[in-house]
């Protein structure tokens, strides 16, 4: 005959044991969690490689970059004629809309946008969530460097490069 | 002026009725799992009449779709059915990689099926642990939570993120995963796994939850048929019906998934086939890593600069956690799709609710709605 | 009424310190963000450190809304009457991209483009979901937001046209 009860004594023993165990409590703000290197909390933007060819913008599902730009003319010692180039003026992220899908990030060609795993910057006023281009420069300091790829599976670009430079000296 | 009446036996019934009364649970409400109303008639704790409204969670997902280039597509879909986000996605790049005719790499496939399985698993665990919370018992959806978080940490390492993967992409995967992740991974299957029997101990054979939920809600396998009910909540019935047995998609195929399934219906069978599925996912989940480790090879192929869907149709489904969920994907040769309609699980599971709640008692109809395992972003789209 | 400066501080200190140590969290949770609140109430994160205690009974005896998930039309007139239910004093916190501004839905037919267009917000935080790590901070947040309130004895002050708003009726 089954003991009456054995169901709850089976449960009381399972929380008697976790009792004397120690939690496993992660005490933020003290302790700052351990984030992976891919993790996406804020979206970091390097100016000096941006070119403004505006595809963030158009590829972003929600809308939420918003740029500016102007064209000056660069004189070029020895050459033909004047070169043109895009200044950037204003570069802004709205996080209150970003959905941090990583499609911006993806299709910039020319690695001006990163991912960094900051994610403290929760605001009293919405306004304050539009981050503008210092700010998001601010952020690169966060960026860490990213994994090595499964050596099973195909190298990164970052892995494929320094193989190539390592490899050609 | 009073009244001689002479009550004899029997007389209960015509003079001392009760009346009809109407209550509303919802939109908001803890045992609502979710948005989703019940307008109930009640006599006196009997349900005699129950309509589930539904549309509170309704953000025109599909019309969304049709504005939206595939790889935002991907972004957007995995949002209806929140907790598992991976299994949604797929189902739409399944679609898209049918009608473009891309054979999808074989390293990409296992890899996908993995996170496919463990994402079952995040799922299962999530309603482990929010169904004895309904029913009264607060101390499983700790356990639970502890394990989603190992599991969670596996995934935000691959992916980044801890909900929203949006790591699938039309031809595989995003990007590979990073060295060491498979060792990881199975380490975390195996914590996981061994951790699994506290949740069971505690409450599966607790005596009051089974006096709560055996008997109560049972769901005859016609009904669940006739209803479109699937997934767990339909093997619990009866119904043997998995399509990673019966019609095999990704690595299914080369896989042997043992389908659980049992005979009673009712909620103590459904929570228990969630249990014992959640052990045969993580059995699966491992073998597909042991798998990913022998493949070498890319994990997407090379997409052109504009994605575009040649025109046709198709209609492709999958094995979803909570049931089965086809995606009906037309093109018209563009970048975004004519429509895209998504058959979600968890509709169909709360149309049957209608039938099972009626002549259920107030309690009994708290465990039967936490027992049908819907997700109300599902529901609504 | 405002108290006098000289008696004032220590006792607006001791009041809102009771205030921003002592929130009763009002279980709203809509869509995905519910799901990572669920996280941070969990045995990881637990919130409750911080004094926010989860499973209110109901918005009339609550402090704080955590408005996690998208807002529909539909769902509207209800977070409104909900919000009016609460006592005062009342926070909230718009968790998430969907009640910050609409997010992934910004431009569908059925979603309030942002619980801010119903009722106050006193805290935004951003994410799609945001980490549980990231409600802790916006918890946080509010509660420096709260230790720097002037206010009298009845909480803090409202306009007179947001107190004499007209009752919500039910959706149908």
């Amino acid at each position: 005959m089954e003991l009456p009860g054995k169901g709850l004594l089976k449960g009381l023993g399972v929380t008697l044991k976790t009792m004397t165990r120690k939690n496993g409590v992660q005490q933020y703000p003290d302790v700052q969690p351990d984030l992976p290197a891919r993790s996406r909390g804020v979206i970091a933007l390097m100016e000096a490689n941006c070119t403004v060819c505006m595809l963030c913008a158009r590829e972003c599902p929600d809308w939420c970059i918003y740029i500016d730009s102007h064209k000056e003319t660069v004189e070029v010692p020895g050459a033909a004629r004047a070169r043109q180039k895009n200044v950037l003026d204003r570069f802004d992220i709205d996080f209150s809309l970003c959905m941090y899908c990583g499609i911006c990030i993806e299709v910039c060609p020319f690695d001006a946008l990163y991912w960094a795993p900051e994610f403290a910057y929760a605001e009293g006023d919405i306004r304050n969530l539009l981050h503008d281009r210092g700010r998001l420069g601010e952020h690169m300091a966060h960026v860490p460097a990213p994994d090595a790829h499964d050596p099973m599976g195909e190298p990164s670009k970052e892995e494929s490069t320094a193989a190539k430079k390592g490899g050609a000296r | 002026m009073t009244r001689e009446m002479t009550v004899g036996v029997g007389a209960g019934a015509d003079h001392l009725d009760t009346t009809e009364m109407v209550l509303n649970i919802g939109p908001q409400h803890p045992s609502t799992h979710g948005v989703l109303r019940l307008k109930l008639k009640l006599d006196g704790e009997r349900v005699t009449a129950c309509e589930p409204v539904v549309g509170y969670m309704h953000r025109g997902a599909e019309k969304l779709f049709e504005v939206r280039d595939y790889r935002q597509i991907l972004m957007l879909a995995n949002r209806h059915d929140w907790l598992s986000a991976f299994c949604s996605e797929l189902g739409v790049a399944l679609a898209v990689e049918r009608l473009m005719g891309i054979e999808v790499p074989e390293r990409a496939v296992w890899l996908r099926t993995a996170l496919a399985e463990l994402n079952r698993v995040l799922n299962h665990l999530m309603f482990l642990g929010s169904y004895p919370l309904e029913i009264g018992a607060i101390t499983p959806v700790f356990y639970a939570f502890r394990e989603r978080e190992v599991l969670q940490g596996v995934f935000e390492e691959a992916a980044g993120g801890r909900m929203h993967f949006m790591f699938n992409r039309i031809g595989g995967l995003k990007e590979e995963v990073p060295v060491g992740w498979t060792g990881r991974a199975r380490e975390a299957i195996g914590l996981v796994r061994k951790r699994m029997p506290d949740i069971d101990k505690l409450i599966t054979r607790n005596e009051i939850f089974l006096a709560r939920t055996k008997g109560v809600g049972v769901l005859t396998p016609e009904k669940a048929v006739a209803y479109g009910v699937s997934g767990p909540v339909a093997r619990a019935s009866g119904v043997d019906f998995d399509l990673r047995r019966d019609e095999p998609y990704l690595a299914y195929g080369e896989l042997k998934v043992p389908v659980v399934t049992r005979t009673a219906g009712d909620c103590h069978a459904r929570f228990e086939c969630l249990l014992e599925q959640v052990y045969v996912s993580l059995d699966l989940a491992e073998e597909c890593l042991n798998r990913v480790d022998a493949i070498s090879g890319p994990v997407n192929v090379r997409l052109p600069k504009v994605v575009k869907a040649p025109e046709g149709h198709t209609y492709a489904w999958t094995e979803n956690p909570l049931g089965v969920n086809g995606y009906y994907l037309v093109s018209r040769g563009e970048k975004t799709p004519y429509r895209l309609k998504l058959r979600t699980a968890s509709y169909s599971n709360v149309q049957a609710l209608a039938t099972l709640l009626e002549g259920c008692l107030v309690p009994d109809l708290v465990a039967v709605l936490g027992s049908m395992f819907f997700v109300v972003g599902d529901v609504d789209k | 009424m405002e108290l006098p400066q000289v008696l004032g501080e220590p006792i607006r200190f001791i009041l809102n310190w009771g205030r921003k140590y002592s929130l009763w969290v009002f279980n709203f949770g809509l869509a995905c963000c519910a799901i990572e609140f669920i996280a941070a109430s969990m045995g990881r994160h637990d919130f409750m450190r911080l004094g926010v205690i989860p499973f209110a009974h109901g918005p009339r005896q609550a402090d704080l809304m955590v408005v996690s998930g998208t807002v529909t039309d539909k769902m509207a007139p209800a977070i409104k009457r909900l919000y009016d239910q609460m006592p005062e004093p009342k926070y909230v916190i718009s968790f998430g991209a969907c009640s910050n501004c609409g997010g992934p839905y910004w431009d569908s037919y059925s979603v309030t483009k942002g619980v801010d267009q119903l009722i106050p917000v006193d805290v935004y935080v951003p994410g799609c979901p945001p980490r549980p790590e990231a409600l802790l901070h916006g918890i946080l947040t509010l509660q420096e937001k709260i230790a720097a309130e002037r206010s009298g004895f009845g909480g803090v002050r409202k306009t007179a046209a947001e107190l004499s708003a007209p009752p919500v009726p039910p959706p149908t």
